[in-house]
């Protein structure tokens, strides 16, 4: 397909010279290796330059998009919002904070042109990347409502690939709920690539869900990169189903003493979903946790991978590293691949991780259809209590009735 | 309300009831007694439905062929079976899983749903009849309960659905003489002229709390006795070897 690529960083505005040569660099370098394929140990579960192959003619970079979206605002619980088109932003509103404890703007595209990965989409976002954004919010403030990033797209991204990076800062002591929003039912095909750097200082706590809205024909790679310093805490969760792709590579740095993390995700794929979470908490300072689990519900031909590696240096002695990933397979044709992996070079760590797979329990199909409940609806219920169980740690009661809603919804195939 | 009529049930090709018969008129309450391996528990399986069985002869419930109806239906006709081990269901929260049963029964006779606040008061009624705990309610179905509050939890699903025919399945087994009380004073509660019980027991220790009209001993696939309550003491004494 290399010969319909059509990205070109001459038709992105106000670039310097110094940085159209360096998004340049970064360019060519992608050219060498193009889409990752399942010859990259990363990506071997999901072969993307194959899947982009089948599904797209021709891919070019999204600069000019023209865009009068309205936004829908979630009734559900009073929260502070940023409104993004492609990834840029559009509106904020933080009526219900000290405006002046939180800093947001648009990313600044000087900041990152790392060229030392061997990620050829990371390479790309360098060479491509418009809109992002900044977000840092200030030492010991704690905001008080969730943060609704609203992510719209704009019509006619038909074969267009979208490159955004955003930062997301929290000083020392601060607290944020960050909800990531996709909304839109878009038919057409396109790719979204993200890369999120996300840090957070000594005492900072950071909620980060991911939601999709809807059913999308987007094929989305998203790349979060967290750094956490002492008695810091990361909870990230995901709920992204109706992509029609989706691959979620965390890495997680635990940098500093009692610094801890969780990932939870929840998904339920109809159809060819494919959908891959890939981890790696890196276990680099003593005494820190860190919490997985993963849970999967695989109908028709869809894919569900989970690639999870804990890494503990030899200076994290008193590590609890956790990992659990559960599928439950619903048709012949659908796949669950799970790699956990644990490498470990501290020798006093408490580290378990658990893989299992299989079908809907019959004996409780039965036991529900007993009490008068059909049968499509007792394996709902069923699928609805094994997915459900991801939100047991969201106190926010409004929140939590919001996201059992929409998995709900995602349950039934938007 | 329930005849079976020379009923032949098999699982894997074993045959385990051989020509059973039996007849359940309203306001009546049946016990089935028998030793392990009589086939007590194959009755309440192929009675509530259960897949695997092959079945011969014939059930039936209120005048319909109970054979000819999903599991589900079955329950929305007014059949109920309080079963001998009650399933733990991970993730899914009680007082959810009532209220979707009591409402699917309720839509599949032609009543209106029932909405959540309505629900809740009605539950925590029948709750406390039954001396449960209303934070039962609110954990995931069975997941951690004891022996016997799963069996409350049957009876107030008995209660709540309000079947003409229940169907205990070693309701006793498990149980503490509290607990026991309990439930059979739930079950004594319901009984009205309006619907039936059929009581499958080993012991006659249920018997004592719930008085049954007939007790029918079940072995090696066929009724062999029926008599009155009186025949549940003299099996405790003589024991069901003396029987056939």
């Amino acid at each position: 397909m290399k010969h319909s690529y059509d990205f070109s960083i001459e038709k992105i505005k106000n670039l310097s010279q110094e940085e159209k040569i360096s998004r340049q660099k970064n360019l060519d370098l992608f050219y060498k290796s193009g889409f990752p394929t399942k010859q990259a140990e990363d990506w071997k579960f999901t072969d993307l330059n194959l899947i982009l192959n089948k599904n797209f003619v021709s891919i070019s970079n999204e600069v000019n998009p023209e865009s009068n979206e309205t936004l829908e605002i979630i009734k559900n619980f009073e929260h502070n919002y940023i409104f993004l088109i492609n990834g840029k932003i559009v509106s904020k509103n933080f009526a219900h904070e000290d405006k002046s404890k939180i800093s947001i703007k648009d990313f600044d595209q000087k900041e990152t042109t790392n060229l030392d990965t061997d990620n050829s989409l990371t390479l790309l976002n360098n060479a491509l990347s418009l809109g992002g954004f900044s977000l840092e919010i200030t030492k010991n403030y704690k905001v008080k409502k969730p943060l609704v990033l609203y992510n719209y797209f704009s019509k006619e991204l038909k074969n267009k690939i979208l490159n955004n990076k955003n930062s997301i800062k929290l000083n020392e002591g601060s607290e944020l709920v960050l909800i990531d929003y996709n909304n839109g039912n878009i038919q057409d095909n396109f790719i979204k690539n993200t890369i999120d750097t996300v840090s957070l200082n000594e005492k900072a706590t950071l909620k980060n869900i991911l939601i999709q809205n809807s059913k999308s024909n987007g094929y989305f790679y998203k790349n979060i990169k967290g750094s956490l310093e002492m008695n810091s805490n990361y909870e990230n969760y995901i709920l992204s189903s109706g992509l029609k792709l989706s691959k979620v590579e965390i890495e997680i740095n635990l940098n500093k003493d009692n610094s801890s993390c969780s990932i939870h995700s929840a998904l339920s794929l109809q159809d060819d979903q494919h959908q891959e979470i890939k981890t790696r908490i890196n276990h680099n300072s003593p005494n820190c946790k860190s919490y997985q689990k993963i849970k999967n519900v695989l109908n028709d031909k869809s894919k569900g991978i989970y690639q999870g590696k804990i890494f503990v240096e030899k200076v994290a002695q008193k590590t609890d590293a956790y990992q659990l990933s559960k599928a439950l397979i619903l048709h012949d044709d659908a796949e669950f691949d799970a790699k956990p992996e644990l490498e470990i070079y501290a020798d006093d760590v408490k580290c378990s991780h658990g893989s299992t797979s299989g079908s809907i329990d019959a004996e409780a199909v039965h036991y529900l259809m007993t009490r008068g409940i059909p049968k499509k609806e007792a394996v709902k219920l069923l699928i609805n209590g094994f997915l459900n169980e991801i939100l047991e740690k969201i106190t926010n009661s409004e929140l939590k009735i919001f996201l059992e809603k929409i998995l709900e919804r995602q349950i039934n195939g938007h | 309300m329930l005849k079976i009529k020379n009923l032949k049930a098999s699982i894997n090709e074993k045959l385990i009831l051989k020509g059973l018969d039996l007849d359940i008129k309203v306001g009546e309450v049946h016990a089935i007694m028998g030793p392990n391996g009589s086939g007590k528990s194959t009755l309440a399986n192929v009675l509530s439905g259960k897949n695997g069985y092959e079945t011969e002869g014939e059930i039936s419930f209120d005048g319909i062929n109970l054979i000819d109806l999903k599991i589900e239906e079955r329950a929305q006709k007014g059949m109920f079976l309080a079963f001998q081990y009650p399933l733990e269901i991970p993730g899914v929260n009680t007082n959810n899983f009532l209220k979707t049963s009591l409402n699917s029964v309720r839509k599949a006779r032609g009543e209106k749903a029932l909405d959540t606040l309505t629900f809740l008061k009605l539950i925590k009624e029948k709750a406390k009849e039954l001396n449960i705990d209303e934070k039962f309610l609110s954990r995931q179905l069975n997941v951690g309960f004891s022996g016997g509050e799963k069996k409350k939890n049957e009876i107030l699903q008995m209660k709540l659905l309000e079947p003409k025919l229940s169907i205990l399945d070693e309701t006793d087994s498990g149980l503490d003489i509290d607990a026991l009380r309990v439930v059979a004073d739930g079950v004594n509660s319901y009984k009205n002229k309006k619907n039936a019980f059929l009581i499958i027991t080993h012991y006659q220790r249920l018997l004592d709390y719930i008085k049954p009209d007939y007790i029918h001993v079940l072995s090696a696939g066929k009724i062999i006795k029926t008599g009155n309550a009186d025949l549940g003491k003299q099996l405790e004494k003589t024991g069901y070897a003396n029987l056939s």
